[in-house]
């Protein structure tokens, strides 16, 4: 059953929000999703991004860690 | 898509990138990476670390010399002194790993020499950049820069790296450049006020 979904919040949060996240946590306490396409990847992305197009995101969660702060751009 | 699927904390920042005004890093996600194949040991990590560094190290003191604006030449000065530190770091983590008892001299004969942090040449960072050589503001921008491509070589090095005590090093690493990078906040902050 996928009720889950419905009922578990994704926050949005502005970039001031998302700079004090990514200043709390050590880089490797958290994971920085950058899901727009490569070449926009490559024109300009936040430091330690990682690069999961949001096509390709359903089949590379694994690549994840779920326990960690995940911010998605 | 992920809520579903065990991931309790995800954020998602509004207006993307666009509305990003912080750092930022370019180029493909493999950029630098020939530095870091994936198969490196600590100690290897931290030789290619200490050389990065030391390139950034070479680049300062260069433009120290080339510069006219004697506040300029200050600034490449502490820029370059920051990099002492940073090499002393890295070596001494070196030691650590390795149980060795080497001088710096003898360590410095395993440098790699490719590129600067980032892993782009000092070249490419002036030619993408383009910084006003007599300017503070600009040079510290550019340190900024070339800062921020560093973190992300060494966490997308991290991330690439199957071996977990290389990976812990390179996640250390990317750690501290973070810190680098607030130090450097904080000079602008100096300069500008």
């Amino acid at each position: 059953m996928r009720w889950k979904q419905f009922f578990t919040p994704v926050k949005s949060i502005d970039t001031d929000k998302a700079r004090a996240l990514i200043d709390e946590n050590a880089a490797q306490a958290m994971t920085i999703i950058d899901v727009r396409q490569p070449n926009e990847y490559e024109a300009s992305h936040i430091p330690g991004a990682k690069l999961i197009p949001l096509p390709d995101l359903g089949n590379r969660l694994a690549e994840i860690d779920p326990q960690k702060p995940t911010l998605i751009y | 898509m992920m809520a579903g699927k065990g991931f309790s904390k995800i954020y998602n920042m509004s207006g993307g990138i666009k509305a990003w005004h912080n750092n930022i890093a370019i180029g493909p996600e493999d950029l630098g990476l020939a530095l870091f194949t994936g198969t490196e040991s600590p100690a290897d990590v931290l030789v290619v670390a200490y050389s990065l560094e030391d390139g950034l190290r070479d680049f300062y003191l260069s433009m120290a010399a080339k510069v006219r604006n004697p506040k300029v030449k200050d600034i490449f000065q502490k820029l370059s002194d920051i990099e002492i530190k940073h090499k002393e770091r890295v070596f001494e983590e070196y030691l650590a790993v390795t149980g060795k008892i080497e001088s710096v001299q003898d360590f410095e004969k395993n440098m790699v020499a490719a590129a600067v942090e980032g892993g782009l040449t000092t070249e490419e960072y002036i030619n993408l950049f383009q910084p006003d050589f007599e300017s503070e503001i600009d040079i510290i921008s550019l340190a900024m820069s070339i800062e921020a491509q560093a973190l992300d070589l060494y966490q997308r090095a991290a991330d690439n790296t199957a071996d977990q005590k290389s990976k812990a090093v390179l996640h250390q690493i990317a750690a501290e450049e973070a810190a680098h990078l607030s130090q450097l906040g904080r000079l602008m902050d100096d300069v500008v006020h």
